[in-house]
Order: structure tokens, then C-alpha cells, then sequence
């Protein structure tokens, strides 16, 4: 009761005409943003962050989140008008909705993504809500040995889970990242490493540049390489966009487990909204009575897709704020722009500001009432924005990724590490490497350092605790399961295994 | 040029990195005028790392070497023209002209050269051509005197 009560104050303390303002235009920025392929949420959040320096912590806060939330959204009018996902996350919405608009349905198809995308954030909210306080006050009793094996698990999990072919380029992109993490003044004794006698360097490599690097520059190399897609239909010939209440009530079920699963996946650090709403997407196809209309313009596909991965946002904020664990790449950004803003998220914010979660539960709330209001007012005006082209678009985007970059120290040495980031992370993308891991090691390099050389300390260089404690047992347990499952041998010795036990049993 | 290929230049250079890097973990300085606690050297953590990535070099060169005749081939699917164009213009903007003319040139310069050149009508009129051009000059003007005035004026932030 009480955590509604929180959430019913911080609402209400949101209702200024000064927040609902930056509400407003940071979420159709998002949307446009997302929608538009080449440009990611990733990418918006963090050029975004280099342009809320000035604003009040919590006004740059709910520009983020408003943009993040947008960006996800607005991933799917590409998705169904160009099948061209517009960020990751909206590669399963173009299996039904480009259908659905080739069908002359693009109004209804959005429509339904929008009141799929409104509805998984809610479940994910709600879930944010009820486990992050839990999640906190556990995490209080964390010690660094059990911080060094959630560093561990979250660059192996991240790795294991957006690898494209295999997972080992997952691991490699994850050890990159804690790589470049080791750059500069290290966290318990402050002695330089690595900085190749630059000056620059000894306060390290920042994650801002290095993010825009990868995720502004390199999509910007990534859009003008490939090929632009052609619009599905030149005319929409939906009778309606709000969708139909019984579609929505038909796929309760449908909402409500793609929004669970999604939170779910969410949770996981590094992992994102694409296998969101992948994994929403299968077990919907799995479980539904309709399961041979699934590519062919299913409605109940489309939802859960959409579902699936709005609710990664809220999920992901869950470690993001009580761990300062990020559920995927863009909340890894968040997590820097918090900091930026005097805001340490970790187990502590629940004694240093209890208040957080229920904040950040209302500007959710108040970003999905404007995802909402936009995606069933401007379906049509979207269309327009896709037309604006990459020879007008990304030149501004470029601009933005140096000045952005340059803006928070000052130093052109930050500009290079963008070209640099960008330029590795372009190549890397090109040969299947995942993103998400190199960002999430950037991020828990520090943490997994400090922890690991801690924890050996206070042990007096003894191993013993790092296995023995029962946090620490289970995170070696999962670590091991996941490495353990990708050799074919161990596979099959279990599935033999298992096969095996059941003969027993039948016999 | 196929991934398999791709992935054993890639596990060569990985090795290569993590074998540096366990090395530099292992040279580096073990702060013992400090009285430290032998484990927790700041060399630690870079030793591991540079030892897991050599591993994984490894494992990635045995799935190439293990991967079908049929596998994909990479850098196949874009126009290396428009690659080559985008790098080079960010790249002399980013590197050459940032710092080197005031930000408000730069950025106009750069914005009017990169849409010139990505909205160019090849072999149409003139009409078609001067349109091309006013567009550019228009958007250069607008993204270098907007996001100086932005930057400078709004962020207080003093411009390259």
C-alpha cells in the first residue's frame, strides 16, 4: 500500500507544467528518433545525456527515461511501415506488421503496437515497483565477493544471450569492454595502468564517449553502408487505429505473460529489449490457437512483440537503479547520466533516496501516457518522418555525437575516443559482435575490479569465500550452467542423461 | 572476404591483445613501497583478462576452423563507396576541422559537404542540382548556427 502511495505522490509531484513540458517533447523526440532505422534508443539516451547536462536532476532524469521509453516505441512504425526494424528491439514487430500494412492494415497494425507497447510497460512498471525495493534491501547484504560474481554473471549472461552466431564473440565483446575499463587511475590504490603515457587517459575511458562512439558513429556508419527500405504501401486503407477492445481483451493472457517475460528479461543485466520481445514472441507463437497466422500479420504476434519489448524498459531499470547493474545497453547510459546528476544508484538508494523507485515508476507512467497520446494521434504524420533522408539525417546526427561528446569535459581527447569506439564498433557489428557485452563490461569493470582484489583482501588472499558464501555459490552455479551449456558434449551428455532416466522410469 | 577467414585474422589479433595485456598485468608496477596486500595488486585483474581473452582467441579460431564451406561472407552487403565517403568526411571533420576552424565553420562546411554529396542528382537537370545544393546550404546553416547557439549560449560550454 505504501509503495502505491509513493507512486500516487510522486505522480502528482511530476504534474508541473515544466515536467510535463520536457515529458512531452522528449518522448515524441524518442519516438521519432526510434522510428527512424540507423538511429537507436541507445544512441538517442546517450546523445540525450550530453544534452541534459544543464537541466535539474530529476527534469534530465524524466527526459531520459521519456526518450528511452519513446525510442523503444517508435522502433515499430519502421518495423510495420518499412520492415526495417527502427532499433533492435522491433525486429519481431516487422514480422506481423509489415504483413498487416502490406495487407493495407498499417493504421490498426500501429495501433495495436501502441496499446501493446502502453500495456507491457505497465505490467513492467508494476513489477518495478513490487521487486526493485525487495532487490535493494537483499542487495544490502552483498559483500565484494558477491559484487565480483554479479560483475562476472552479468558480462557472461550478456555475452551468452545477444551473441548472434556463437557465444564466444559475446564473452570476447564482454572482456573488451572490462579491458577498457582497466584503462586509467584504478579504484583502490589509484595508480595508473595503461595509459600508454597520455595524460589524457589517467582518468580513464568515459563511458559516455565511448557509448556514443559505438552506438551514434558506428550506426551512422552502419545506415550510410547498407541499403534504405521501400515504404510498405503508399496508402492506408485501415478503417480504424484504436484497436478494437476485444483484440486486446482476446490476448490478455498474451499481454500479460509477454509483459512478465519481457520485465523478466529485462532483469537480466546486459540482455535488452530485443530478446524481449523474442522471447514474448515465441512463447506466443507456442502457446496460441493461431499459431499458423504468426508471420502472416497476427495480431496477437504484433502484441506480444510489442509488449515484450516496452516491458524490458521498466525491467531493465530494476538492477539498473538497486545494483547500478545495467538491464541493457541504454539503461547503461542511464546509469552514467545519474551519476552525472549527483545520483548513486546501488543498494544504497533505498536509504539515501527512498523516494527513487516510485519516482522513476511516474515518469514511466507519464512517458507511457505520452507514448500513448502520440502513437494514436500522429500514426499517419510518422509515415512523413520516414522519408527524411540519411544524406539530411545523419550528418546532424555526426554533429551531434562530437559536440555531445566534446560538451561533458571539454577535451577534444574525447572526440577521438568516440571516432575510435565508433570505428571498432563498427567492424566488431559487422563480424556478429554484440554490442551490449562491451558496454556492460565498460560499466562493471570498475566493480568487478575493485571487488575481486577486495574480497581477496579481506580474505587474506584466501579463494574460499568467493565459493562458499550462499549468493556467491548460486552466481557460480549460474555462471557455470551457462558456460557449461554451450559445449555440445555437455549437452548431450545431459539430454542422454536425462533420456536415460526416463526409460528408467517407464520401464 | 567470409567470416572464417575473418574470424581467424580476428582470433590472431585477439590473442595477440590478450597476451598483452597479461603480460602488462604481470609487469606492471606491484606498489610494494606501499606495503600492499599481495592480492591486491592493480596488476590482477588485467593478468585474468588478458589469459581469458587469449582462451577465447582460441576457441574462436577452433569454431572457425570448424565452420562449413558454405558460411557467409562479410563486408558484402553496403556500398563501399558510401562507406569510404562517410568515413573520410567524418573523419576530416571530426579530426581536422574540430579544433582548426571555429565549430560554427566546421560544422557548417562538413553538414553542407556530407548532404551534398549523399543527396547529389546524378545526370539530372539543373533545377534538380541547384535544389540539391540550396537544400545543403540550408541545413548547414541551420545545424552550425543551431548547435553553436545551443551549446554556447544555452549549455555554456566553450566550443572547440
Amino acid at each position: 500500500m505504501s509503495a502505491l502511495t509513493d507512486l500516487f505522490a510522486a505522480l502528482v509531484g511530476l504534474m508541473t507544467p515544466g515536467m510535463i513540458f520536457h515529458a512531452a517533447w522528449a518522448t515524441l523526440l524518442g519516438i521519432v528518433i526510434g522510428s527512424l532505422p540507423g538511429l537507436t534508443a541507445t544512441m538517442g539516451v546517450a546523445l540525450m545525456t550530453t544534452l541534459t547536462y544543464s537541466l535539474d536532476s530529476t527534469a534530465a532524469i524524466l527526459v531520459l527515461i521519456c526518450m528511452y521509453v519513446g525510442a523503444i516505441y517508435g522502433g515499430s512504425r519502421s518495423a510495420i511501415l518499412l520492415n526495417i526494424p527502427g532499433t533492435p528491439a522491433s525486429a519481431a514487430t516487422s514480422l506481423d506488421g509489415y504483413p498487416l500494412a502490406k495487407e493495407g492494415r498499417a493504421g490498426y497494425a500501429m495501433g495495436l503496437a501502441t496499446a501493446g507497447s502502453m500495456l507491457g510497460t505497465l505490467v513492467g512498471i508494476v513489477l518495478l515497483v513490487m521487486i526493485a525495493p525487495p532487490l535493494a534491501e537483499a542487495a544490502l547484504n552483498f559483500g565484494s565477493f558477491e559484487f565480483f560474481w554479479l560483475a562476472v554473471f552479468g558480462v557472461v549472461i550478456s555475452g551468452q544471450l545477444t551473441a548472434d552466431s556463437t557465444p564466444v564473440k559475446g564473452y570476447i565483446a564482454g572482456i573488451l569492454g572490462l579491458m577498457v575499463a582497466m584503462v586509467g587511475s584504478e579504484g583502490i590504490h589509484a595508480h595508473v595502468r595503461f595509459n600508454f603515457g597520455l595524460s589524457d587517459m589517467n582518468a580513464g575511458i568515459g563511458l559516455i564517449p565511448a557509448m556514443v562512439g559505438a552506438f551514434g558513429f558506428a550506426e551512422v556508419l552502419n545506415a550510410m553502408w547498407g541499403r534504405a527500405g521501400i515504404l510498405a504501401t503508399a496508402k492506408d486503407k485501415s478503417d480504424r487505429i484504436i484497436p478494437e477492445l476485444i483484440d486486446l481483451w482476446r490476448y490478455k493472457v498474451t499481454i500479460v505473460r509477454s509483459g512478465v517475460i519481457g520485465t523478466l528479461v529485462g532483469i537480466i543485466p546486459g540482455v535488452g529489449e530485443d530478446i524481449g520481445a523474442w522471447a514474448s514472441y515465441v512463447a506466443a507463437r507456442r502457446t496460441s490457437k493461431e499459431a499458423d497466422r504468426f508471420g502472416k500479420g497476427s495480431h496477437e504476434g504484433l502484441t506480444a512483440a510489442e509488449t515484450g519489448n516496452s516491458a524490458v524498459v521498466p525491467g531493465s531499470l530494476i538492477p539498473a537503479i538497486t545494483l547500478a547493474v545495467p538491464g541493457s545497453a541504454s539503461s547503461a547510459v542511464l546509469i552514467a547520466a545519474l551519476f552525472i546528476h549527483g545520483i548513486r544508484p546501488g543498494p544504497l538508494i533505498m536509504i539515501e533516496q527512498p523516494q527513487f523507485i516510485s519516482s522513476v515508476a511516474a515518469m514511466l507512467i507519464l512517458a507511457t501516457l505520452f507514448m500513448g497520446f502520440y502513437g494514436l494521434t500522429l500514426t499517419r504524420a510518422f509515415v512523413q518522418v520516414l522519408r527524411v533522408p540519411y544524406a539530411y539525417l545523419m550528418p546532424v546526427v555526426f554533429v551531434l555525437c562530437v559536440i555531445g561528446t566534446y560538451a561533458l569535459s571539454q577535451r577534444i581527447f574525447d572526440i577521438w575516443v568516440m571516432i575510435a569506439f565508433g570505428l571498432v564498433g563498427f567492424v566488431l557489428r559487422q563480424m556478429k559482435y554484440p554490442m551490449a557485452p562491451l558496454v556492460l563490461g565498460i560499466i562493471l569493470g570498475d566493480l568487478l575490479d575493485k571487488s575481486l582484489r577486495r574480497g581477496l583482501t579481506l580474505s587474506d588472499g584466501d579463494l574460499t569465500p568467493f565459493f562458499t558464501r550462499p549468493v556467491s555459490l548460486a552466481f557460480v552455479v549460474l555462471i557455470a550452467v551457462s558456460i557449461l551449456a554451450n559445449f555440445s558434449f555437455v549437452r548431450r551428455k545431459v539430454s542422454g542423461l536425462l533420456r536415460r532416466k526416463k526409460e528408467e522410469r517407464d520401464a | 572476404m567470409n567470416m572464417t577467414l575473418a574470424d581467424r585474422l580476428t582470433a590472431i589479433a585477439f590473442a595477440a591483445l590478450g597476451l598483452a595485456m597479461a603480460v602488462g598485468g604481470y609487469t606492471m608496477d606491484r606498489l610494494e613501497i606501499r606495503r600492499i596486500h599481495p592480492a591486491s595488486i592493480p596488476g590482477l585483474v588485467p593478468m585474468i583478462l588478458g589469459v581469458l581473452l587469449v582462451i577465447c582467441a582460441i576457441v574462436l579460431w577452433r569454431e572457425a576452423r570448424a565452420a562449413n564451406a558454405g558460411d557467409a561472407a562479410i563486408f558484402t552487403d553496403g556500398s563501399w563507396t558510401r562507406l569510404g565517403l562517410t568515413a573520410a568526411a567524418t573523419l576530416i571533420y571530426a579530426i581536422v576541422l574540430v579544433g582548426w576552424l571555429p565549430f560554427i565553420w566546421s560544422t557548417g562546411i562538413f553538414v553542407f559537404s556530407f548532404a551534398t554529396i549523399f543527396s547529389w542528382p546524378e545526370g539530372a537537370g539543373r533545377g534538380a542540382q541547384a535544389k540539391a545544393i540550396g537544400g545543403a546550404l540550408l541545413l548547414a546553416v541551420a545545424t552550425g548556427w543551431g548547435t553553436s547557439l545551443l551549446f554556447r549560449d544555452v549549455f555554456l560550454v566553450r566550443l572547440p
